[in-house]
This record gives structure tokens, C-alpha cells and sequence, in this order.
């Protein structure tokens, strides 16, 4: 339609705007002009004569450009690095389109960079605009689009990750949520490590019972992880599920019950070391790349994390940056892998504290268990908290 | 405005650029500021056609203008104003929420941020019938309120489903996920992708903070490019697709002085035309349901007014008007 009227307005043109287009066949430069961009058509409206015929061509020009417009990419909203998004800037670039048609070659040349970098850069870009434009329609990868009635679903469908304290899992609404981070503050002695390490193991209840059936990850930035307590907490809760399965005689409790050993609960807590918040920073965003080996993860805990950046940090803005970025990163992963992150603090004034190990690569326990028992040494004694928290070694009589 | 590349504009050839380049006039800036004369003299190019794409390249990069009247015209028609549900907010906003503009919410933790954008959501979707995008970014969102505070406006499920289902769930963690997604909001309307009835007319994104607090300050350069660049994203998606955008923002403690106040500091906060600010009130402290709204910037009213909100009883459509705090 709209090329059409421009086909016919084309004779009106005025002479130097014709003479510049210098086409051989008006009509075709005009259809092509016509997809092109909106520069002709506000051109031949300057041109044109008619009032009527340049506030048509205007509107047409105004629609185009505005669609034009939506499709070009700031090069700011890329993911590039610094120096090169400098250099790209100064060279004249400013949207992502001036860029897919360069090869990296010319690129390199033109900017004044490394053909190396000039690669990488176009890869981003390329990578960028391409999912961009072939995928509005489909919910884009990794799920992360969704209407509110499928999160619905898929919240009725999860599970929590019960503490075996009915106080604490009422108020939690069944306990630890799965996707979500949860933060546990309080005083030096008031039993967060204690809570941590039973989520540690409740977190592997097998699902007949109720569990998630998972495996663990303990960041420890304090040193205060008792492995003769983990033990002791271990026992209590095998003894517990025995008693259950005891009064279910159904098949799969029983055999479920043969994995849930002591060897095997202690096996599936992986434990890290952090001594200052570099490592806690590095163990947590190489996560990541953890969680994907160990698919069977289920939790994430961090005891202590404002510990490493209140003794080595004096900047309080970057102290901050860095909490907060930790914050995002941790929310990031307990959404991308359905874990449940949980952090044990000491009262702060801002909101979450991790804790953190320090070696690189996770150690199951076992091989931990020859090395550091002889180490711990029990810092405080348990005490029962009057109120909410129960001491949750000995199990048998209350929970559920 | 760009490089002055081959086809850029007809009448731009290889041979036009290549001579330009070699003359030092790389972009589309340097050829509408150089002296013509000189350059044709220098570049061997004819005047006349180095005037005519000057004028070309100036169409097309310019701005388009637009008579007032015109635009009084499509502002009366396009804008919209959506009831937030809550009839202490609505007073506070003049009616509610306007399309084209951005609105805040600042507040401490706890202060009830995203259940105010949980409740705008639910009456957004289940009263007006229009579609709501509810971008997250610190996994503060869960269906299962939203479901609730539907319950409370009707019993029928069928329409606690079809409102569940205009309410768009996207999860963004840091800014470059945040700008991809509004990116691709551009794109899927452009494309006139449309998922169900009713038009998309709330942007809500809870919160800004979350993503844009880790990269200002310090030795970064980029974080404030970053965060500006959002904004006008923002701004200028809120006015092109007629959508009421609404943010949430933390507080910060200020060094000097020791008060609170909005984070991500001055540049941010000349970005939302409307502010409010959620705080406890004296008598509950923060285990009450109740909120002190306060209205600390807005175009249309005068500032410092003040209104109470109950949280627990949100979303309840009896629950219209002001009620002062016991």
C-alpha cells in the first residue's frame, strides 16, 4: 500500500531530491528506498508539494521509523568488555546492526583492537541480536519466561525442606522453600550452625518420607562445622525414620531406608573451607559450574557470611557492592538450579549473610571426616533456646 | 548517529566512503559538521551531491518533529490511568498509575514493596482485564500470594486462572538479563506477538536495586552508563507502547547526615515522575501489617502527603478508601 502511493508521488519529487536518488527506474529505487528506511520518505515529503500528500508520506515515515527504531540495539546493553566498548565508541559504533555485517577482520582494523578481540565481540553481538529476533514468540531459553499460572503449578509441585522443629516449619510454611534464599540471623551461640548442619541431612530424606530426597553443599567461613555433631544429628535422624517406617509397612519405605546410611548422609555433604571473602567469593560463582556436575544438589548453606568481610574489608561501599552482588548471584543459582541458599549470620543491619568454604573443589566428607576431626574443638556449648528453636539432636519424641 | 558505511543512504557509494575516510570524516557527525566546500574541493566529490546527502543523512538522523496540538491529541487518547487497587495509593497517584510514565516505590526491606506490586498486578489482571509483565529480580515473587490476593476478589476460579494467566512472569538477575528482556518486550509487540486478550499495560520490575546496586560506585565507570541505559529503556518504552512502568527501589543510609534515603542516588532519581515512600508506622513497628505512604515526588499533586495502608488486608475489593492508623 504504501509503496504504491510513494510509486506515485515519486513523479512529484523535486528535481535536486530525484536528480540525487539518480535511479534508473524511480519506481524501483523507491520500493527499495521504501523497505530500506524512512530517510526517503521524509525526503520526498520535504519534496513534495502537496500538504496532504507530505503529512501521508510523514506518518508512513514516523511508522517506519519507530519500527526501524525498535530493532537496533544500544551497544551499552551488551555484555562487552570495557576497553573494547571504549574503542568501538570512539570509532563511531553505537548500535549492535552497524556491526553484524563487519567481518572481524575489518573490525580489527578500523577500531584498533586485536583480531581476537574483535571475534569475541562480533560472536556476543551476533549471539545477541539473533536469539533476540528469533525467538519472540517462544519463551526464551532456560524457561524463563512463564505466566503466573504455570509458576503456580510448579509451586504446588515443590517441596520444602522440613527442619524436624514443627514451630519453625509452621512459620516457614512447611520449612525451607526450594528457589528461594533464606537467612537465618542471630547472636554468637544461638544455634544457626546447629540449624544449618540438620538441614544438611534433612535435606537428604529420601521422598517417600517427605523429604526432597537432595544432596548438600556447606560453605564454612568460621570453622565451625562439627563433623561428631553432624554424626550424632545423622544417627538420631536414622533412628527417627526407622521408627516411621516401622508403622508403614509398605514396600518402599523399608528399602528406601537401606541408602539412608550413615556412610551415604555423610558422603552427600559437600563441604568447602573459606578463610577470607575472596575465596567465599570465588567458591560461590564457581558454583555454578559445581551444581551442573552434581545435578542432585538440593541446598545450598553458607554459615557465616558476614564474617570474611568484616575482618579484611575497611571500604564499606565495596564491602556492599559485593554483598550485593553475592545476594544476586546466590538468588540466580537457587533459581536456575532449584535449590534452596542459607545463610546463618550474625546480626547485621543489612540483609544477607553468606557463609563460605574455602577449597576449590568440593570434598565429599568422608575423605574430609580423617583430616579434620582431630581439629574441632566444641567452641560453645549447645544450648537450648528458649522459645522457637528446639534442640534437635535428640528426635525421637517431638516433630512431625 | 553512526559510520558512514556503503549503503547507509542512497547515493552513498564504496568509492564516496573509502575517499571520505581517507580525509579523516569516519562518521555520519563528522560530514554534517565539515565545511563541504573544503571536502569537495579536497575529495574530488561534486558539491551538489555532497549537499544532497548531507540533507539525506540529516533526515534520517534527525529527530522527527511534532506539532504540539497533534501531540496533546494522541497524549488525551493513548494515556491510560490504572487503579492500583488500593484506594489510599489511588489518591496518592491521582487516580492511579499513568501509562507512559514511571512510577517508584522506595521503601526498606520489609516495608512492603512487592506486596504492593503483587496487589497491582492481581487487580491489574483480574479488575481491568489488561496483561501485566512482572519482571523479578530478587525472587521475591511467588504465585501462591498472587493466588490469594485473586481469592479475596472472587470465589470463581475460572477468572482467578484467566487473571493468572495475563500476568507475565520473567526472571532477570543482573542487568544484562533485565535490558534482554525488555529488548525482547520491543520486539515480541513490534512483532504483534500477543498471548491472550487484553494488551499489555503494566511493566512492573521488583526491583531495580537488586540489579543495578552491584555495579555503582568504586572504580566502575560503567555502572552509572548501565544504569542510565535502563532508565531510558524504561522511559522510553513506557511512552511508546502506552505502559505504566513501575519500579521498586531500597534505601541506603546517607553518610553525612545518617538518614535514609532512596538508593542509586541522584542520577536515578530524576528518572521515575512519581515516588512513594513505604515506612512502618510508629505504633506497629515492623511486625504490624500496617504502612505509612508518603508521596515525596510527583508531577500532579503536592508533596508529603500522607495515607495508610494495611498489608494484610490487601487486595480485598471492600477495601476502598482511606483508613487513618489506629
Amino acid at each position: 500500500m504504501r509503496v504504491e502511493r510513494i510509486t506515485e508521488e515519486a513523479g512529484q519529487v523535486s528535481q535536486n531530491v530525484f536528480e540525487f536518488l539518480r535511479a534508473p527506474e524511480p519506481e524501483a529505487s523507491c520500493s527499495q528506498a521504501a523497505d530500506a528506511s524512512p530517510s526517503v520518505f521524509r525526503l520526498t515529503s520535504q519534496g513534495a508539494a502537496d500538504a496532504g500528500v507530505r503529512a501521508r508520506l510523514a506518518l508512513g515515515a514516523r511508522e517506519c521509523a519507530r519500527r526501524w527504531f525498535e530493532m537496533q540495539r544500544d551497544l551499552v546493553s551488551l555484555p562487552l568488555s570495557p576497553a573494547v566498548r571504549v574503542k568501538l565508541a570512539s570509532a563511531g559504533f553505537q548500535t549492535a546492526e552497524e556491526l553484524l555485517e563487519v567481518k572481524p577482520s575489518e573490525l580489527s582494523k578500523e577500531v584498533g583492537i586485536s583480531k581476537e578481540e574483535a571475534l569475541e565481540t562480533l560472536q556476543i553481538i551476533r549471539r545477541e541480536c539473533l536469539t533476540n529476533k528469533t525467538s519472540y514468540s517462544v519463551t526464551a531459553e532456560s524457561g524463563r519466561k512463564c505466566t503466573a499460572l504455570e509458576l503456580l503449578e510448579q509451586e504446588h509441585t515443590q517441596n520444602f525442606i522440613i527442619t524436624f522443629c514443627s514451630a519453625l516449619d509452621n512459620i516457614l510454611g512447611g520449612g525451607i522453600p526450594l528457589t528461594k534464599t533464606t537467612e537465618i540471623c542471630g547472636a554468637p551461640g544461638v544455634g544457626k550452625t546447629q540449624l544449618c548442619m540438620q538441614l544438611a541431612i534433612d535435606v537428604q530424606i529420601p521422598e517417600c518420607f517427605g523429604g526432597v530426597e537432595g544432596e548438600a553443599v556447606f560453605i564454612d567461613t568460621e570453622g565451625s562445622f562439627m563433623v561428631d555433631r553432624v554424626v550424632d544429628l545423622a544417627t538420631a535422624c536414622i533412628q527417627h525414620l526407622q521408627l516411621i517406617a516401622g508403622t508403614h509397612m509398605e514396600e518402599e519405605h523399608p528399602k528406601a531406608l537401606q541408602d539412608f546410611t550413615l556412610e551415604n548422609i555423610l558422603s552427600h555433604i559437600y563441604y568447602f573451607r573459606c578463610r577470607d571473602y575472596t575465596e567465599l567469593l570465588a567458591q560461590v560463582y564457581l558454583l555454578s559450574d559445581f551444581l551442573s556436575e552434581h545435578s542432585k544438589v538440593r541446598l545450598v548453606i553458607v554459615d557465616g557470611i558476614a564474617f570474611p568481610f568484616r575482618h579484611d574489608l575497611d571500604d564499606l561501599s565495596l564491602r556492599t557492592r559485593l554483598l550485593n552482588g553475592l545476594a544476586q548471584q546466590m538468588i540466580s543459582l537457587a533459581n536456575n538450579h532449584r535449590l534452596a541458599g542459607k545463610v546463618g549470620d550474625m546480626l547485621l543491619q543489612y540483609g544477607l549473610s553468606f557463609t563460605g568454604t574455602k577449597s576449590k573443589d568440593g570434598i565429599s566428607l568422608e575423605k574430609e571426616l580423617a583430616t579434620r576431626s582431630s581439629n574441632l574443638a566444641w567452641k560453645t556449648p549447645w544450648t537450648e533456646e528458649p522459645g522457637r528453636l528446639q534442640p534437635v539432636g535428640s528426635q525421637e519424641s517431638d516433630t512431625t | 548517529m553512526g559510520v558512514l558505511r556503503a549503503g547507509l543512504c542512497p547515493g552513498l557509494t564504496q568509492d564516496m566512503v573509502q575517499l571520505l575516510q581517507s580525509r579523516g570524516i569516519k562518521t555520519v557527525v563528522d560530514l554534517v559538521c565539515a565545511d563541504l566546500e573544503e571536502v569537495a574541493q579536497k575529495c574530488g566529490l561534486s558539491y551538489k551531491a555532497l549537499v544532497a546527502l548531507r540533507r539525506v543523512l540529516l533526515a534520517q538522523f534527525s529527530a522527527f518533529p511534532f506539532n504540539g496540538a497533534d501531540l496533546y491529541e494522541e497524549l488525551k487518547t493513548s494515556t491510560a490511568i490504572l487503579s492500583t487497587g488500593i484506594g489510599s495509593l489511588d489518591k496518592l497517584l491521582d487516580a492511579g498509575l499513568y501509562t507512559g510514565e514511571v512510577t517508584e516505590i522506595v521503601g526498606a526491606p520489609g516495608s512492603g514493596k512487592t506486596q504492593v506490586c503483587l496487589c497491582v498486578a492481581a487487580h491489574v489482571a483480574h479488575g481491568l482485564q489488561q496483561n501485566v509483565l512482572y519482571i523479578d529480580s530478587n525472587g521475591g515473587l511467588t504465585a501462591s500470594r498472587i493466588l490469594q490476593l485473586l481469592q479475596a476478589r472472587s470465589p470463581d476460579e475460572e477468572e482467578q486462572a484467566g487473571a493468572l494467566q495475563r500476568i507475565q512472569v520473567v526472571r532477570a538477575f543482573d542487568i544484562f538479563q533485565m535490558l534482554d528482556v525488555l529488548q525482547d518486550l520491543r520486539g515480541a509487540v513490534s512483532q504483534q506477538v500477543s498471548s491472550s486478550s487484553g494488551t499489555l499495560k503494566v511493566v512492573v520490575v521488583d526491583s531495580v536495586a537488586a540489579v543495578v546496586a552491584p555495579l555503582l560506585g568504586g572504580q566502575q565507570r560503567e555502572g552509572l552508563a548501565l544504569m542510565m541505559q535502563l532508565a531510558r529503556e524504561l522511559k522510553t518504552l513506557a511512552r511508546d507502547l502506552s505502559v505504566a512502568v513501575l519500579v521498586t527501589n531500597h534505601m541506603t543510609r546517607d553518610r553525612d547526615s545518617g538518614q535514609l534515603k532512596p538508593a542509586l542516588g541522584r542520577s536515578w532519581s530524576f528518572v521515575p515522575s512519581t515516588r512513594l515512600l513505604l515506612d512502618s508506622t510508629q505504633s506497629s513497628g515492623s511486625l504490624g501489617s500496617w504502612r505509612v505512604v508518603c508521596l515525596t515526588k510527583s508531577p500532579r499533586l503536592p508533596t508529603g502527603c500522607q495515607e495508610t495502608v494495611d498489608l494484610g488486608s490487601l487486595g480485598t475489593p471492600a477495601f476502598q478508601g482511606d483508613h487513618k492508623g489506629h
